[in-house]
């Protein structure tokens, strides 16, 4: 066993890390948030300069070689400075899945814009009862001469306002349960397809997509007809472990922030942070943080040497589903009422804990998943 | 970073698995799984001490030369994980001869003290059994207020004064006792000293305390000008708080591994309990209120783990683990808090029915003794309100709270 990074994981970390605190000051980013797109498009492109976009994905198609690992740590940075674009809807949700399952055509096509951030991908999944149960994806794609006819609506479909691509996740077959669904790669602006923005408390864009008789060829299926839902799969267990990672930065965040202005704080003539009390959040902070990264590291480790287990996934996305909540009330708490302005980044942190806890498989999903594991 | 855990240390995990199912009859199992790890039956945990001991398992951490196995960290972290799991009694050699009397006196004996008393324990005899005095009435989280006394007069110390919450004290042959030999300085853990205790010399006394539940766990040991050699003495005069220092750091590494242990085994048992009891016709395990009370403890269960082997990989690579055996121990007393409540739970109305007076007890007892026994946990060694503060000072660099 071996608990420690290497050098280059090290350097890597830095590097994200003065690169983002550089480019995206808190200042910028709810700023940011204000502008239409929700992100800066020329960051963006750095990053891809700094091979982010591409970190996994082979030389080939024009990416880094590195390993899961490595993206943990990238996304770790991320969720640590709340970085606002569509790189978790690229990276985390579609570029590993086209890698996964794309045909050489597929891959060639698409991956090399990715690696270069010329174009933006996201995944439409989620329906009305807002369920990732596969008993509930009943949007349905008709087999109608060459290709298929996509009819219906998805919600939750971050960042669809720029992106370019769509995987889509659709019914093909008569089943109602994981048979029978196919994953189709859209482009966003064919016609028949239009969107409408759900403001979130994040600040993050997610949109309602509604598909009106949308024509998609028999090659836009990724995989297999039918055989959609192992993609989906695919898909949940590392957008889980990568959305865990951005939960576990933001949390090291919030209990820098919390500890440092305990040790500020001088009230009855002390810091507040000498006070057992505000002792006793910050030490129950650094113990759930602990839990997140090793956790986090383990799932993460498997599944770049192809030994992805679910049950650590799910158990670390629940524990940093429910850590990052409760990190962020006691932060804010610890703070009194300056955290509760709008000045102060906590209530920034706070605001994305919903949507944490939603992409990548709610707390119940996975909580489920642990206890199928335990033969319960 | 890699999380397989090597093959030596798996392999042994196998073995002592063999070992329980051929020594331990499944009722025997059954009996000793309890939260505060200790064996009802002396003379059984004495004769499984001694198996131990034959199969090189005993001390196996310790370096050959003293009758050790020269076993790596993991090895000792498996192991330890395991003897727990599988609820084998007799591994520590009392409190504890193999965490810490061990490796100190290694560390720090004379000659005569590493050939009088590890060969003792390494064997697995009575006369290597120690019990542990540090807690005093007026030193409890605050221990370097304690106040026994001994004081040096020819080639003996004189010793006088009272322990407390002294666990196997009754068993014991050899008391590893914390004591003020200079009585007036400046800081008040300056002037201790670690001094072994004869149990058997006149002038101790041994008072069974027992717990709210009316079990003997620990007691009080007094000390009436009890006669100790001078050759007692372990390390430096007056340096008792900074080779105390040096002792936990074997004693931060083997808390999780055993906790966990434990821990794992009570999740089965409430998970097999699940299985085959029934609410309204269905298992109990199909509510979900069980399923994600017992995954969630889970997430837990397997984050101990992982801080097991984190403290065990920095212990390897030569580090000192300050924060972290705090966090491990919070870590395993919240997890038994939770396991004792949810298991309250799953057991319903059966939950309060006396698990050592009542053949109805369902589980031999073993979870409504888990309910009472684990606030106990948030006590010894380390209150947990002690433990967050070290995490607060030592982690977090925050002023000092107490």
């Amino acid at each position: 066993m071996d608990f420690g990074f290497s050098e280059q994981q090290v350097m890597l970390r830095t590097t994200a890390r003065g690169f983002l605190t550089r480019e995206y000051p808190k200042a910028r980013i709810r700023a940011v948030f204000r502008e239409e797109k929700g992100y800066d498009p020329k960051v963006w492109h750095d990053m891809a300069e700094l091979g982010w976009q591409g970190l996994v994905l082979p030389a080939e198609y024009e990416g880094t070689e590195a390993g899961f690992l490595d993206l943990v740590i990238l996304f770790e940075e991320m969720g640590r400075n709340i970085v606002p674009g569509p790189f978790f809807s690229t990276v985390a949700h579609c570029s590993l899945a086209l890698l996964e399952f794309g045909t050489k055509e597929q891959k060639s096509r698409f991956l090399p814009p990715v690696a270069r951030g010329e174009e933006i991908w996201t995944l439409a999944l989620i329906e009305e009862s807002a369920s990732y149960s596969p008993s509930e994806i009943n949007m349905p794609a008709v087999a109608k001469g060459d290709g298929y006819v996509l009819s219906g609506s998805k919600v939750f479909v971050a960042d669809a306002h720029v992106a370019n691509y769509m995987l889509v996740v659709a019914r093909t077959g008569e089943s109602s349960g994981a048979g029978g669904i196919t994953v189709f790669v859209v482009e966003t602006k064919e016609p028949g397809i239009s969107i409408e923005w759900m403001p979130t408390m994040a600040g993050d864009r997610q949109f309602r997509v509604t598909f009106d008789k949308v024509r998609v060829p028999k090659s836009s299926v990724l995989g297999s007809t039918g055989g959609g839902w192992g993609i989906v799969e695919f898909i949940l267990q590392r957008a889980a472990v990568l959305k865990c990672a951005e939960m576990s930065g933001a949390c090291q965040a919030v209990l820098d922030m919390t500890s440092a202005y305990a040790k500020d704080r001088v009230q009855f003539d002390r810091p507040i942070g000498s006070f057992q009390g505000v002792q006793m959040k910050l030490a129950d902070m650094v113990i759930d943080i602990d839990a997140i990264q090793y956790l986090l590291y383990q799932a993460a480790w498997e599944i770049s040497i192809g030994k992805a287990s679910q049950s650590h996934i799910s158990a670390a996305k629940a524990k940093a589903a429910e850590a990052f909540q409760t990190i962020c009330i006691e932060g804010m708490t610890a703070h009194g009422a300056i955290g509760f302005t709008e000045d102060c980044d906590l209530g920034f942190y706070y605001r994305r804990v919903r949507e944490a806890e939603f992409t990548g498989g709610n707390t119940g999903l996975h909580l489920e998943k642990i206890a199928a594991g335990l033969d319960l | 970073m890699d999380f397989t855990l090597d093959e030596a240390s798996t392999k042994l995990q196998a073995e002592i698995s063999a070992f329980a199912k051929k020594e331990m009859p499944k009722a025997e199992r059954e009996l000793y799984l309890m939260i505060d790890q200790e064996c009802p039956d002396f003379e059984f945990e004495m004769s499984m001490s001694k198996k131990l001991a034959q199969r090189g398992w005993l001390t196996m951490s310790w370096p050959k030369e003293y009758g050790g196995g020269g076993a790596s960290y993991f090895e000792q972290t498996a192991y330890e994980m395991e003897i727990a799991y599988q609820s084998i009694p007799g591994a520590w050699m009392g409190i504890s001869g193999i965490q810490w009397v061990g490796p100190v006196i290694m560390a720090l004996g004379t000659q005569e003290q590493k050939k009088k008393y590890l060969p003792l324990i390494a064997a697995g005899e009575k006369d290597g059994v120690w019990c542990t005095g540090y807690s005093e009435p007026n030193a409890g989280s605050d221990l370097a207020n304690l106040q026994t006394r001994a004081v040096k007069t020819g080639d003996k110390y004189i010793i006088n004064g009272q322990k407390v919450w002294t666990s196997q004290a009754h068993h014991a042959r050899w008391c590893w006792c914390l004591v003020r030999t200079t009585p007036m300085t400046e800081k008040k853990h300056h002037g201790l000293s670690l001094i072994i205790v004869d149990m058997k010399s006149p002038g101790v006394t041994v008072r069974p305390l027992l717990n709210f539940y009316g079990r003997h766990h620990f007691n009080e040991v007094f000390f009436e000008n009890v006669e100790v050699p001078a050759a007692n003495l372990v390390g430096m005069e007056n340096k008792g708080w900074y080779h105390l220092m040096q002792a936990l750091v074997h004693e931060r590494r083997s808390f999780a591994p055993s906790m966990y242990g434990v821990c794992k085994k009570a999740v089965e048992t409430l998970v097999e309990y699940a299985k085959n009891a029934k609410h309204e016709g269905e298992p109990l395990s199909q509510c979900v209120g069980v399923r994600n009370q017992l995954a969630s403890i889970a997430v837990d269960l397997e984050a101990l783990r992982l801080f097991a082997f984190q403290i065990t990989w920095l212990v390897s690579q030569g580090g000192m683990p300050i924060y972290e055996a705090s966090r491990n121990k919070l870590m395993a007393d919240m997890l038994t808090r939770r396991i004792g409540l949810a298991g309250a739970e799953i057991l319903g109305a059966y939950s309060q029915v006396d698990p050592y007076a009542s053949s109805l007890a369902r589980l031999n007892g073993k979870i409504q003794g888990w309910y009472l026994g684990f606030p106990g946990n948030h006590i010894a060694a380390g209150t947990s309100e002690v433990e967050k503060s070290v995490i607060a000072q030592f982690k977090l660099g925050l002023p000092k709270s107490y």
